[in-house]
């Protein structure tokens, strides 16, 4: 089985190696495994303009292997906060405060919640299984993940960390995260990836949801840095209700492809969004991001800012869409996109698009991919500073405004680390 | 420290296939002050860039020296390091990095040992210049002359000179668009460091900043090389009388000889 190659592969043993594994879930969720097989087989490998996958040879990748043995030893979460641990997807520790856990608030394995009448509601709501032979293949094979339930009306901020590592064994990592957030309750995420070195390629499909209810704020942040061998697939969906706020701190630096996105559904009025990509290429990194933010009701606010660093011969695309529908009347949806080339082998584009069929509303993007300017390196190195350290200064320079806009210390900080040792590398 | 001897001998240089020095020498030695003028387009920013290692331009010939050290063959860093500085004259704007961060950091750059400046020292040090200086003490936090108008610029160039103590300094235009009081605190900056340990190179169109810091040596530079060099008096000469002065001149002694 193990042996097992995507285009050689049966049904029938694709629907066997789902019952082997997964045969003991509740039957909603193996009825969705078997159709995710099915369309799986029919299915192409996602199609973007910019970044061919055909090359990369997806296929190749052990893609059925089971998940090895979680390598990790968890460290303390710091006092106060709720704190998961994903190795190789699966959990191996979960830790609540009673605080927390006594006014309701649920950490746990996603696969554990599948009982649950709430998560059979809302699991692939926003994200669908039919969409592409990775989403299928996620939708059969998801071998891991995190439900994070947030009661309504807490008074205090809650603060959780989803820790996901995996070893250089893992060759397939396909996980879901369902996250609900109850009425004017407030709760801050921060999610890190992180991969060993030195591995085989290993495809990484990740996707995220994530539930707003009326008045509710979810912060959620995230920093991805995969080992180069990793074929990531990262995907974030949004759903807001009336006045509800998400705001998003993605910063990407890891994986040899990244295709990730996260949207925005302002579903009721009063809904806004934030977003802040920050993403840094190096070597022969490829790195196809997008951003969503669509205003399906009226007095909705978006505003996405992306900035990003690509080196050697890093590649990268950003397409911002900010869509205001029909009806959704003094909305305001803004986008802006930068980037900075360091070198002539690297290459950005920043693709915003805005589809308004409004007339009362405010939208604006900006956007711009250019070389860094040597003019400013040779000043700067005219004062004593190497070449090295004067583009380290215009790179820190660049990216400043948007790392320090991060709101949780933590994630900024490892941000900046994040991005000290891609200047360096 | 000795005194310092920049020694510029023969210097050809192109950009592309356009040369735009043609053979130019000079030398300028500590305690000396040199002003150097000339029309438009002449090679004087040229000449400035590629003395502090600006790597748009191709050296066809000559050499240029400091203390005997051969500078063409060092990077822009190391020249710095070596004592040199230029003040530019259109310097570049740096987003998202502060005046006072960057100071620091080339500070440090030129620390031989690899100790760095403490902060407290550094902040006093720079409050005392900016004082000197007459500059508002936001500037330090600011953007590196993002936003800066042109004057505050300059100002920022000295500053960074006054900080940085070059042996020799490389002034291009430092009096452009400077009104009359900001003239007399760039050339007060200037005045300061003067001594048997600092030379300067002043690059200027006007008479104006020549009456607050004296030139011993004054030379005219047309088309790529040093044509005429004086005294003091030559700059005054050259004001009233204009480049096509100098220009007959040329033609005349060219046709006598
Ligand atoms: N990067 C460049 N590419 C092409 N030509 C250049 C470049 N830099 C300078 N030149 C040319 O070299 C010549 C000398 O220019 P330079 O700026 O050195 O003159 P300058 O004497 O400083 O003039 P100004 O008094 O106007 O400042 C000009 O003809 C200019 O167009
Ligand atoms: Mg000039």
């Amino acid at each position: 089985m193990s042996e097992m190659i995507l285009d050689q592969t049966s049904q029938a043993e694709l629907n066997s190696l789902v019952e082997e594994r997964f045969g003991h879930e509740p039957e909603w969720s193996l009825k969705r495994r078997r159709e995710a097989v099915h369309a799986l087989l029919n299915l192409d490998w996602p199609r973007l303009e910019r970044t061919p996958l055909k090359k990369r040879k997806l296929d190749q990748i052990a893609l059925f292997q089971a998940v090895p043995a979680p390598g990790v030893r968890p460290t303390p979460a710091p006092d106060g906060w709720a704190e998961i641990w994903l190795d190789n997807n699966q959990v191996v520790s979960v830790s609540v405060p009673d605080t927390l856990s006594q006014k309701g608030v649920r950490l746990e394995a996603l696969n554990e919640a599948l009982g649950d009448p709430e998560v059979e509601a809302q699991l692939g709501r926003l994200l669908g299984q039919d969409e592409d032979k990775v989403a299928a293949l996620n939708g059969a094979l998801w071998q891991g993940g995190v439900f994070l339930r947030v009661p309504a009306h807490l008074r205090e901020v809650v603060q959780v960390s989803i820790r996901c590592h995996a070893t250089a064994e893992a060759q397939a990592v396909f996980s879901k995260n369902l996250i609900i957030c109850g009425s004017e309750s407030h709760v801050v995420v921060t999610q890190r990836l992180e991969t060993d070195d030195g591995g085989m390629k290993t495809m990484l499909s990740e996707n995220t949801e994530i539930i707003v209810e009326d008045g509710g704020r979810v912060d959620f942040g995230a920093i991805q840095q995969c080992a180069p061998t990793v074929e990531g697939f990262i995907h974030r969906s949004g759903a807001l209700g009336h006045d509800a706020v998400l705001n998003w701190n993605i910063g990407e630096f890891g994986s040899g492809l990244v295709v990730s996105d996260h949207v925005s559904h302002l579903n009721e009025p009063g809904a806004s969004t934030a977003s802040t990509t920050v993403f840094f290429g190096a070597g022969s990194q490829h790195q196809d991001y997008s951003a969503k933010s669509y205003h399906h009701a009226p007095h909705t606010t978006s505003n996405m800012v992306a900035r990003g660093v690509m080196k050697n011969k890093a590649r990268s695309v950003f397409t911002g869409l900010t869509q205001i529908e029909a009806g959704a009347k003094g909305s305001d949806g803004r986008q802006k996109e930068q980037t900075l080339m360091l070198s002539g082998d690297a290459r950005a584009d920043a693709i915003p698009s805005l589809i308004i069929d409004e007339r009362d509303v405010f939208a604006a993007h900006a956007a711009s991919a250019g070389p860094i300017d040597r003019a400013a390196v040779f000043y700067l190195t005219s004062r004593g500073l190497s070449e090295a350290e004067a583009e380290r200064m215009i790179v820190h320079g660049f990216l400043a405004p948007v790392i320090d806009s991060i709101a949780l210390p933590e994630l900024r900080d490892e941000v900046w680390d994040a991005v000290e040792r891609k200047i360096r590398a | 420290m000795s005194t310092p001897v920049l020694e510029i001998s023969d210097l050809h240089m192109r950009i592309d296939e356009k040369q735009i020095l043609k053979g130019l020498t000079l030398t300028i030695k500590g305690g000396e002050i040199h002003a150097v003028m000339g029309p438009n387009g002449t090679g004087k920013t040229s000449l400035a860039q590629c003395l502090m290692g600006h790597p748009r331009y191709q050296i066809t010939g000559g050499s240029v020296r400091l203390d005997g050290q051969d500078m063409l063959a060092m990077k822009p860093d190391e020249r710095a390091r070596h004592g040199l500085f230029l003040a530019m004259q259109y310097p570049s704007e740096i987003s998202g990095v502060t005046t006072a961060n960057f100071l620091r950091a080339a500070i440090n750059a030129r620390r031989e040992d690899g100790s760095s400046i403490s902060l407290k020292e550094f902040r006093d040090r720079l409050d005392e210049v900016m004082r000197y200086l007459d500059m508002d003490p936001k500037f330090a936090n600011r953007y590196l002359n993002e936003g800066f108008s042109g004057g505050e610029k300059k100002r920022n160039e000295i500053l960074q000179m006054l900080m940085l103590k070059p042996r020799i300094a490389i002034l291009d235009e430092i009096d452009s668009g400077l009104d009359i009081d900001a003239i007399k605190v760039v050339s007060k900056g200037v005045n300061s460091l003067k001594g048997a340990d600092f030379g300067a190179l002043i690059i200027t169109h006007y008479q104006r900043i020549l009456d607050y810091v004296r030139p011993d040596f004054v030379h005219i530079m047309v088309d790529g090389t040093i044509v005429k060099s004086g005294g003091p008096e030559l700059a005054l000469e050259l004001d009233k009388k204009g480049y096509e002065w100098v220009r007959t001149e040329l033609a005349q002694s060219t046709n006598q000889a």
